[in-house]
């Protein structure tokens, strides 16, 4: 009987080819009868394959090694060579440091990503922004412009005209914040409250009104009526007492073609008088809520009182038509006492009088205006 | 590389590799260790761990070379980079450092790599368990065992080292020792796979 070490004899034989023809056709009839022993040539080719893959994988790994660490000795060898001076001046960098490098070098790509997104993301936003409030401004109408006057724009202009006040007295010119917008406006009943343009307010967050006195008075608005560019504020402050007497009236009818008409308005700082004709009883496209007017009008004169040669109030100035000659454009005083009217029967909170009587029916025109004068008002607009 | 040593295309490679010549798998293994070098320092590794890596990973090429049954659909260079991006990831996990992703530099292909690697594993098992059968057999075997096997030592000179009578005595104790080897071995074999 053979033990298993001496198959094992036979089967390393076997494998190698080295059993002669005889032995080999026994072997192999035997394996081919008995899967027990054919088992046993299983085991013994994985124990045998295993083994020598062990060697090989021993070996390959001393090599690859060896690979190496002639590749290290090379770069080595390269420093030395390139910098050819080992007393050559190192860098040392901190720990600290070192991090820092390993962090940017790994993620700067990442780094570069994200702030250019941020970047984006803020320039996005402020464009945005801006052009979201130009979309929210309405779409001016071709050669119509509205007469509410950028105090921006010319505040340069007053920036330099204060600079000449402080030279010629040495005293420090008053700063007040000039607002974003002014336009005019004028006194509609006794108990404080205003008639202006609705564009003049339009956006507004607080509202100032200023009398040629140079008193100030907090205001809001009451009432808007965006069709016929008109609002209607009251003056909130404590220290209020009223405007006194109304010289004017307001008239109820339409008035007639080539009447006789003026306007005081602001502007600019100071009052101004302009006067002309009513030269049409429609406004801008036939809008029969408006008057054409003859009159001169500049940004700041929206929301100035229209008079006629016997002081009755018949419009509001609204705005021009820029691609013609002298055509501005003046809301009709009948809608305003229907708006007034109706404001009236609809809320018991508002106490407007209009006022009946005209005082100044007779007199000369200077003297209609220095009563005038003291219920015109600027409206200051801050956004 | 411009150091008067010989270029080879990837079958040329395959060819010479499989031949057994080690000038080839020198310049290969030169060729690709950049590579890999970047693609671990770039992820959280030192240049030690990637000169790990790099090695495991053209073991396992190697292997399959050797073996004959390599499939290259590929670049040497893709299918290098495949099984070494597959071993860190595998080695970040183990350190569970692991942040989600590689960031790659390679275009990173399917190949066929992921399965080589599966093999790799499953030969690295078994040789681990050869290794610890190896430590267990006891002396003589074992010398005599390793001597054979793994140092690649002929029966003539295992005979003289040890002091046989003969190379018959020196086969005859072999194959003894092979036996004793397979009943460790195997009993650890089975009782793993029956995991």
């Amino acid at each position: 009987m053979k033990t298993e070490a001496d198959y094992y004899a036979l089967f390393e034989a076997y494998r190698a080819d080295e059993l002669a023809a005889p032995a080999r056709q026994e072997l192999e009839r035997r394996l081919a009868a008995d899967p027990s022993f054919a088992q046993q040539l299983t085991d013994f080719d994985l124990l045998n394959g295993t083994l020598r893959g062990y060697g090989e994988r021993l070996r390959t790994r001393r090599k690859l090694q060896a690979f190496q660490a002639t590749l290290d000795a090379e770069a080595t060898a390269e420093e030395t060579y390139q910098t050819g001076n080992p007393l050559m001046p190192t860098m040392h960098i901190s720990g600290i440091e070192r991090t820092l490098r390993e962090f940017w070098g790994s993620h700067r790509a990442t780094i570069a990503v994200a702030a250019s997104v941020a970047i984006m993301a803020v320039f996005g936003t402020l464009l945005g922004i801006e052009w979201w409030k130009a979309a929210q401004k309405p779409a001016p109408t071709y050669g119509y412009t509205m007469l509410r006057r950028e105090v921006e724009r010319i505040k340069r202009t007053q920036r330099a005209m204060n600079r000449a006040i402080t030279q010629i007295d040495e005293t420090k010119a008053e700063d007040i914040n000039p607002g974003k917008f002014s336009g005019t406006g004028f006194a509609l009943s006794p108990n404080g409250y205003l008639v202006t343009s609705y564009h003049v307010i339009q956006g507004a967050d607080s509202l100032l009104v200023e009398s040629r006195t140079h008193d100030h008075y907090h205001a809001e608005p009451v009432f808007t009526d965006v069709a016929r560019d008109l609002a209607i504020l009251r003056i909130v402050d404590k220290d209020f007492h009223g405007f006194g007497r109304l010289p004017y009236s307001f008239k109820r009818t339409t008035a007639d073609l080539g009447e006789r008409v003026y306007t005081l308005g602001y502007p600019r700082e100071d009052l101004v008088f302009n006067d002309g004709s009513l030269s049409a009883r429609s406004g801008f496209e036939g809008d029969t809520g408006f008057y054409q007017i003859s009159i001169p009008v500049n940004p700041g004169n929206s929301g100035g009182p229209v008079l006629d040669d016997r002081g009755n109030l018949i419009g509001i100035v609204s705005g021009k038509q820029s691609d013609v000659q002298s055509a501005a454009f003046a809301t009709k005083s009948s809608y305003l006492t229907r708006l007034v009217d109706s404001l009236q029967t609809a809320t018991v909170s508002h106490d407007i009088t209009l006022p009946r009587t005209n005082l100044l029916t007779g007199t000369s025109r200077p003297q209609q205006i220095r009563k005038l004068q003291n219920y015109v008002f600027v409206v200051k607009v801050y956004e | 590389m411009g150091k008067g040593l010989p270029s080879y295309t990837d079958a040329e490679f395959v060819a010479a590799i499989r031949q057994g010549d080690d000038r080839a798998l020198a310049q290969l293994y030169r060729l690709h260790l950049p590579m890999v070098l970047h693609l671990i320092q770039q992820n959280s590794g030192t240049e030690d761990e990637a000169k790990d890596v790099y090695q495991e990973g053209v073991m396992v090429f190697y292997e399959k070379v050797r073996d004959g049954s390599l499939e290259l659909s590929c670049q040497i260079k893709t299918y290098l980079y495949a099984v070494c991006r597959r071993l860190w990831l595998k080695r970040l996990a183990e350190k569970n450092r692991f942040g989600g992703s590689l960031s790659d530099h390679e275009p990173y292909l399917e190949t066929g790599a992921e399965q080589d690697l599966l093999d790799a594993q499953e030969r690295d098992r078994r040789f681990a368990m050869m290794g610890e059968a190896l430590e267990r057999i006891g002396e003589p075997c074992r010398s005599l065992l390793e001597g054979f096997y793994l140092l690649d030592k002929s029966m003539q000179e295992l005979t003289a080292e040890f002091g046989y009578t003969n190379a018959d005595n020196a086969k005859n104790q072999k194959y003894k020792c092979l036996v004793r080897l397979k009943k460790l071995f195997f009993t650890h074999y089975q009782e793993e796979e029956s995991f």
